[in-house]
């Protein structure tokens, strides 16, 4: 495991400059992702993932703590580190396929290249027919596979995800769910995606980070064992294994000791 | 199905078409009733001017009906020479429109990207906003004389403090999470700006335009009516010597006209260049 660690968070704080002498978002958290392994950040709203995930992206420095992915610490934004955000990012004045090119169109890639990659990845997030359309055209779940296409497109070494599916209907959730784990069988992908949704984190991870709130601190990792070997497909495959209604039990316990602790203080 | 679920056979909804009401609060009504009503207002608006007329509330040469009045504009173009004056007014105000606009569209963009820029220069455009641009005449007339660079000086002043700030706050509201993205992509500073930035704030920095060339055309009339040998303005400050009120009303009548033909260009512009955009769908 340790050997196959990519990127790797230890102590890092956050506290938020404010008037009234700042908001301490994250206390301490330390979690490593390793190399072709989905990770949730998981836990309620406002314990500090999106500030957690926006640090591993570069695009807050933490107060305290290093980050490093492959063992390069991380300072700032960088291509390596892919990032898709909840709402929606697709440039509207640009169609599909320049959509998706734009990431490696800023890196220089030639064009026959990114062309190609830019179809391959088109094509695996099931957009092939719309790949001329202008984002005004496309469903919310269409402009997120967009987002998520033009990530890969531009090979980053993790992919970040923050409640990419937060804005979806329930069945356009599910699809979006089930393509992300073909894609993570199809390609080489590391994944680090924060949601706040339970039964998400059970389907999609490999392994769930559970934060606690004011100040977000890291509670407890938990390894999904009993899914390990199983063939996932749909949401159905997960309802039906067995242990999925304990470990959803066993999470949302979690959550709500969150929330009464929350009340309590 | 399971014993769980039980099935109940499906009931066919009564059709209860709404029907068509004239007030309605922000729905939408037929093209042909938004034609009629567009044209309606105006023919009401030239009755009522007929009937005034007719009237004698007023003198004759203190209000001539519209008749008269068209008349007038046919004779300024075909013996006065009017067109000469209506183009000088538009070249005014386009170039001096074309000057602003070189200022400040990428200094608002500048101003509304980064603060360190818009912290040095926003103080100095919001004092300059406050100041009425007529003001400005007596020290223009005196440095510039009557010609024209003391017109294009005039229109200049009286919209680019008002655009700079528009552009830089419609800049300053491109998502950030779009920013984010191109950066989270590799983007350099120079890549974001000119790949995220500029296209997302430029429709409606397209829209500021079009709603400070309307201003600009209200400082045209001022500028020219104040002192000027040429111009739509000047035409009417003559025609006022000589008491020809059908002449100055036919002056008025153009510029309206010329404002809402720019206008429309505009408007049409926009659609064109921004098809991609939800409002043109
Ligand atoms: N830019 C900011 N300035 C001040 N406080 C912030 C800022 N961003 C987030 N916070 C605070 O940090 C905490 C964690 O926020 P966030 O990371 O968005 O939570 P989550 O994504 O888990 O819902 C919240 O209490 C929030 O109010
Ligand atoms: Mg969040």
């Amino acid at each position: 495991m340790q050997s196959s660690t990519i990127l790797s968070v230890q102590n890092v704080c956050k506290t938020f400059p404010t008037r009234g002498g700042g908001v301490e978002a994250l206390r301490d958290v330390s979690f490593s992702v390793a190399r072709n392994e989905l990770c949730v950040l998981l836990g309620p709203s406002g314990c500090g993932k999106s500030t957690l995930l926006n640090i591993v992206a570069g695009l807050h420095t933490p107060t305290s703590g290093t980050l490093s992915l492959e063992g390069r610490p991380i300072h700032g934004p960088a291509r390596e580190r892919g990032m898709v955000f909840q709402s929606y990012t697709s440039f509207p004045w640009l169609t599909v396929l320049e959509n998706v090119e734009y990431g490696m169109k800023l890196n220089g890639i030639p064009k026959a290249e990114r062309r190609e990659r830019a179809l391959h990845y088109i094509d695996l997030v099931h957009l092939t027919k719309f790949r001329d359309a202008y984002p005004k055209t496309l469903s919310g779940g269409m402009k997120q596979r967009v987002a998520i296409a033009r990530t890969l497109a531009n090979a980053p070494e993790i992919l970040l995800m923050d409640e990419p599916y937060g804005a979806l209907d329930a069945e356009t959730r599910w699809h979006m769910q089930e393509m992300l784990l073909d894609i993570m069988r199809t390609t080489q992908t590391t994944i680090l995606l924060v949601t706040h949704d339970i039964q998400e984190a059970i389907f999609l991870a490999d392994r769930i980070v559970f934060l606690s709130a004011h100040p977000g601190r890291l509670k407890t990792i938990l390894e999904l064992d009993f899914k390990k070997g199983k063939e996932i497909r749909s949401k159905e495959d997960l309802v039906e294994l067995e242990g999925y209604p304990e470990c959803e039990r066993e999470i949302m316990h979690l959550m709500r000791n969150e929330a009464k602790q929350e009340e309590d203080a | 199905m399971t014993q769980a679920l039980r099935t109940l056979p499906a009931t066919r909804a009564k059709d209860t078409r709404p029907k068509l009401r004239i007030f309605e609060f922000k729905s939408d009504i037929p093209a042909s009733w938004r034609l009629t009503l567009g044209v309606a207002v105006w023919v009401l608006f030239f009755a009522i001017w007929q009937i005034a007329a007719w009237s004698g509330v007023m003198p004759a040469i203190l209000l001539p009906g519209p008749g008269k009045v068209l008349t007038a504009l046919y004779t300024l173009f075909t013996e006065q020479g009017f067109l000469g004056d209506v183009l000088i007014s538009v070249w005014r105000v386009m170039f001096s429109f074309a000057l602003a606009c070189a200022v400040a569209v990428p200094l608002g963009i500048l101003m509304g990207a980064f603060k360190s820029v818009e912290a040095f220069f926003s103080p100095f455009v919001s004092a300059w906003r406050y100041l009425p641009a007529p003001s400005f005449i007596p020290l223009l007339l005196m440095w510039f004389g009557a010609g024209d660079a003391q017109k294009l000086a005039l229109l200049f002043i009286g919209v680019i403090w008002f655009l700079i700030t528009l552009i830089a706050d419609h800049t300053k509201a491109v998502p950030k999470d779009l920013i984010n993205t191109s950066v989270t992509l590799g983007g350099s500073r120079w890549q974001v700006l000119r790949t995220v930035v500029v296209p997302a704030a430029l429709p409606n920095i397209v829209i500021a335009m079009r709603q400070m060339l309307a201003v600009s055309w209200t400082y045209l009339v001022i500028a020219e009516i104040t002192a000027a040998d040429a111009g739509i303005g000047a035409m009417m400050m003559r025609a006022k010597r000589f008491l020809h009120v059908d002449q100055i009303m036919a002056g008025i009548l153009v510029i309206g006209l010329l404002g809402l033909i720019f206008d429309y260009l505009l408007r049409a512009l926009h659609r064109r260049a921004f098809q991609y955009l939800d409002e043109y769908s």
